[in-house]
């Protein structure tokens, strides 16, 4: 009992840590981690062995993987490239180019990380606005959302979704025929939604409408020869994620081969590459293992599991969806990676006990995946974004993101609610 | 040589009450790219770069773009101007923290100073810290160069 209770305390306490942000995450994790390996061998409940192996590896290597793709294709100009490639077809006219730049935005992101997305199109973003003197704010909220919404669609497009599909089995696949059809009517909801939202600044006609068709997307391509490999390593990743059933490989396994590949052919500098990944991220996934593998073995979770099969006389359509709601909400404020990391054990032991997961692990997939668009501090692609933002003539204040990113979250929780329960028996297996 | 020995004397400065419409005025007036902010003593509080009024009209996003070689027009960009209510508003918003050196300040420390801190000028004050002078790259790299010329000619 003692364990369970300072277990508990451990992990809540870094939790508030965490979340009230007087430590930086990483540090708070690997405090708690250390804590909590300290108190198992102290009370003979966690061992150093079983924290180890509590450390996901299949997470932690997809994620490696694709941040080496990443930072191998961020200095090549190829997001720049895009970015200006839309642009220029927009022709300056504003409907059109919101589309274009969301449209580009969630492609990217349905595959590669939302932040570093968002961080390197921003400010072409911006700059294309300031050639059309017109406001940037529209543009930067809907890439943020809408980055957000396309990382939901796949198995690679956020880390909870990384997270779930470690813990429940799930394939690339499974995630292309559950989430993305919901992602994409939820998308399009959003999409619309924005165009409404921003209707007043939309309307504006551009007074240099022409100067975008001046933009050469091909000058902005630093280095085509580099993207060029990348991109068809990352195409040949992308082939063998659909297929990893067949061949019968992990999802970790793909995305380090296909960094292996892509280092081998490019031949970078190495070091540059590497300083370009988000070790604090990598560190601070294990370190979350470690704290909830720790709770685990002092029995917290169980007990956690035991209360909840109590309340199975709710349909377990509705208890997916109160799921949904609670992810998305809790979500909206805190960072959806400890809340995923948190709960994921608790669907695992209430699978354990004979319950049917598996429309559970979808139900938070979309409460993870579209609950960060609620705030300014929801997702790291909204912090970075408003961030850029203060750099601008106008910058996004927490009001402006209360009035536009509010509505699209709930519109698209909404949406995934109401697919939910229609597709219900497609989630059930 | 000291810095006292090759600085200009005659330094503009503005008070921290001023706007940035008043800096801007003085900059255009006299041709000069930094501005001292001073107290009601003459001591610097900051200073106000040429840069620092620019970035009304390029924002710093700017910054954050590895290039510009694709873009052959500013576009609306070109014609923008702060409004009215950006410039009347105090210079002290665009201030930077100043770096200065006193009179008697060697000319390869200030040198290695300016280098440091990435400046192109150099604020100089008295003992009781008012503002007396002003020092560019130039001004102080070519007294430096200057002392060379005592050096003979190699033997062979």
């Amino acid at each position: 009992m003692i364990a369970q209770i300072l277990t508990a305390l451990i992990f809540f306490a870094s939790l508030w840590l965490i979340f009230s942000e007087r430590l930086n995450r990483t540090i708070v994790g690997l405090l708690g981690a250390a804590l909590m390996v300290g108190l198992g061998k102290l009370l003979h409940f966690y061992t150093e062995s079983q924290a180890m192996a509590a450390v996901d590896f299949n997470t932690l290597g997809l994620l490696l993987g694709m941040m080496i793709l990443v930072a191998m294709l961020e200095p090549t100009g190829f997001f720049q490239f895009l970015a200006v490639w839309a642009g220029r077809v927009s022709g300056g006219r504003q409907v059109r180019l919101l589309v274009l730049l969301g449209t580009v935005t969630t492609l990217v992101s349905m595959f590669l990380d939302n932040v570093t997305t968002v961080v390197l199109i921003a400010p072409v973003t911006i700059l294309i606005c300031e050639i059309l003197g017109i406001t940037p704010v529209p543009y930067l909220i809907a890439e943020a959302l809408l980055s957000n919404t396309g990382g939901a669609a796949t198995l690679v497009g956020d880390p909870p979704n990384m997270l779930i599909a470690s813990a429940s089995g799930f394939t690339f696949n499974d995630f292309l025929t559950h989430t993305l059809p919901v992602v994409l009517v939820a998308w399009l909801a959003a999409l619309l939604l924005l165009c409404y939202l921003f209707r007043r600044e939309l309307a504006i006609r551009s007074p240099k409408a022409e100067a975008v068709m001046k933009l050469n997307p091909r000058e902005s391509l630093d280095e085509p020869k580099t993207a060029r490999r990348v991109l068809v390593v990352l195409c040949g990743a992308i082939l063998l994620f659909f297929l990893e059933e067949v061949f019968s490989l992990s999802p970790a396994f793909v995305a380090l081969s296909a960094a292996a590949v892509a280092l081998a052919w490019v031949q970078p500098d190495i070091n540059a590459v590497l300083r370009r990944i988000e070790w604090s991220v990598l560190v601070f996934f294990a370190a979350l293992f470690i704290m909830v593998g720790g709770l685990e073995a002092s029995g917290v979770l169980g007990g956690m599991v035991t209360l909840l099969e109590r309340i199975q006389t709710i349909p377990p359509n509705i208890f997916g969806l109160v799921l949904l709601w609670f992810t998305a909400g809790l979500s909206a404020f805190l960072d959806n990676v400890p809340i995923t990391i948190a709960l994921v054990p608790v669907l695992q032991g209430l699978e354990a006990h004979g319950v049917n997961v598996q429309p559970l692990w979808w139900a938070l997939a979309f409460g993870a995946g579209f609950g960060g668009n609620g705030t300014i501090i929801g997702s790291t692609a909204n912090i970075v974004v408003a961030s850029i933002s203060e750099r601008t003539r106008t910058p996004i204040t927490s009001k402006l993101w209360n009035k536009r990113g509010l509505p699209v979250m709930l519109v698209t929780c909404t949406v995934a609610s109401v697919l939910y329960l229609l597709l219900y028996p497609l989630f059930t297996r | 040589m000291v810095i006292r020995d090759c600085m200009k004397r005659k330094v503009f400065s503005i008070p921290a009450t001023a706007t940035i419409r008043q800096a801007a005025a003085l900059m255009t007036e006299q041709h000069i790219g930094l501005l001292p902010v001073v107290d009601r003593q003459g001591k610097p509080g900051g200073i106000v770069q040429l840069s620092d009024l620019l970035s009304l009209e390029l924002p710093d996003f700017f910054n954050l773009l590895p290039d510009l070689d694709f873009v052959h027009d500013f576009g609306a960009a070109e014609t923008a101007c702060p409004s009215a209510e950006e410039l009347d508003g105090p210079v002290t918003m665009r201030m930077g923290p100043v770096t200065f050196v006193e009179e008697n300040c060697g000319l390869l420390r200030a040198y290695a100073l300016m280098m440091k801190h990435n400046l192109y000028d150099l604020p100089v004050v008295s003992d009781d810290g008012v503002l007396v002078g002003l020092a560019s790259r130039v001004d102080i790299g070519v007294a430096i160069l200057a002392t060379w010329a005592t050096v003979g000619p190699s033997v062979t």
